[in-house]
């Protein structure tokens, strides 16, 4: 696997975790519980932009195997 | 009037002013009286067996009799809802027997307690040995508390300094396969979470003899059909494992590559999703 491929199935998973983040928020009856997981929610969602933005940069890096 | 159907109507008309009485004395469990109550209720149940099984005195004696046993304790009690200093001498106060891990002597004289006694309670207590008590107190009831050294006590969470996520009260939401509505309202579910739920973990609602719903949301099922075995919810780990999976993918990619900016970048998200772990770390298991 190129290293391209290897950070895009990263970003698959943090996309999982942002999901699954998020159904915890909302099922969640404790308010504390709620807003930890909406604040970590919010934190999953930078590093998601973060490594989408890099996905990008790699492809160009390594154009052949896009 | 027959003598039989005196004393049937005589039982009838005294189980019935009983049953009133002893209810207005209080709802205290028998192991909780003291002794002044206890004495009440054997002498109204005395007169209570005397008069309907002999007609040798009228029946008004009896429910005088009932009647002065009845309002006497009545006003002890009242007066001691109002009165420490009658509290303490009708209820009795408590008796320290150790204090700072030294045994006081004279007050087990006082309450004419042994030594034996004392370890007897104790070891009733799962205490084996004084050296380990910090304080043990005798209650009016004649129960020995114990309050064990801080060495000895259990250790609890707060002990460790482990930060536990509160946990609230399940709410069963299935009871012999029918919806309990007022559960899933009290945690502000409805009945389409609650199908979608039951076909996640492949059950359907007939076959389900209980299933409650904990704080987190989490749906735990028991079915009528023991053989079949229902997934348990597993979705907080794996969120967490992911999460973590994540993070250390996060690490090797910053350590292999050779770009600057690229590894800085993938240094900041990894220190960000370890912040995201920890503050969710306690909520997840």
């Amino acid at each position: 696997m190129t290293v391209g491929s290897n950070v895009k199935s990263c970003v698959a998973s943090i996309r999982s975790i942002e999901a699954t983040l998020e159904t915890m928020m909302h099922q969640n009856a404790n308010p504390e519980a709620k807003k930890a997981f909406s604040s970590a929610n919010e934190m999953v969602r930078q590093i998601k932009k973060d490594l989408e933005q890099q996905v990008i940069r790699l492809a160009n890096e390594e154009p052949q195997y896009k | 009037m027959p003598d039989w159907i005196r004393i049937v109507l005589n039982s009838a008309v005294l189980v019935v002013v009983l049953f009133f009485l002893t209810k207005w004395l209080g709802k205290k469990q028998l192991s909780q009286l003291n002794i002044f109550e206890y004495i009440t209720g054997i002498v109204l149940g005395g007169i209570v067996a005397i008069h309907s099984s002999t007609l040798d005195y009228p029946l008004l004696y009896g429910l005088l009799a009932m009647f002065v046993w009845f309002i006497i304790p009545l006003g002890i009690e009242f007066l001691s809802l109002k009165s420490k200093k009658v509290r303490d001498f009708t209820q009795g106060k408590s008796t320290v027997m150790i204090q700072n891990g030294k045994i006081m002597e004279d007050n087990l004289k006082k309450e004419r307690y042994t030594a034996d006694d004392l370890l007897e309670n104790l070891r009733s207590r799962n205490i084996f040995q004084v050296s380990d008590v910090e304080f043990a107190v005798l209650e009016p009831t004649g129960v020995i508390n114990v309050l064990p050294k801080k060495a000895s006590q259990p250790l609890t969470a707060k002990d460790l300094n482990i930060k536990l996520a509160p946990k609230k009260e399940p709410q069963t939401v299935i009871i012999d396969g029918k919806v309990m509505h007022e559960g899933l309202a009290n945690m502000s579910l409805n009945l389409n979470w609650l199908e979608t739920e039951l076909e996640k973990q492949q059950a359907s609602i007939e076959n389900v003899f209980l299933g409650q719903v904990d704080s987190d949301g989490q749906l735990t099922l028991d079915l009528y059909d023991d053989k079949l075995t229902v997934p348990a919810p597993i979705e907080k780990q794996l969120l967490l494992a992911t999460m973590k999976k994540a993070q250390a993918d996060l690490e090797l990619f910053a350590l292999s590559t050779k770009n600057e900016m690229s590894k800085q970048l993938y240094e900041k998200n990894s220190k960000k999703m370890k912040k995201v772990i920890q503050l969710t770390e306690t909520y997840l298991q």
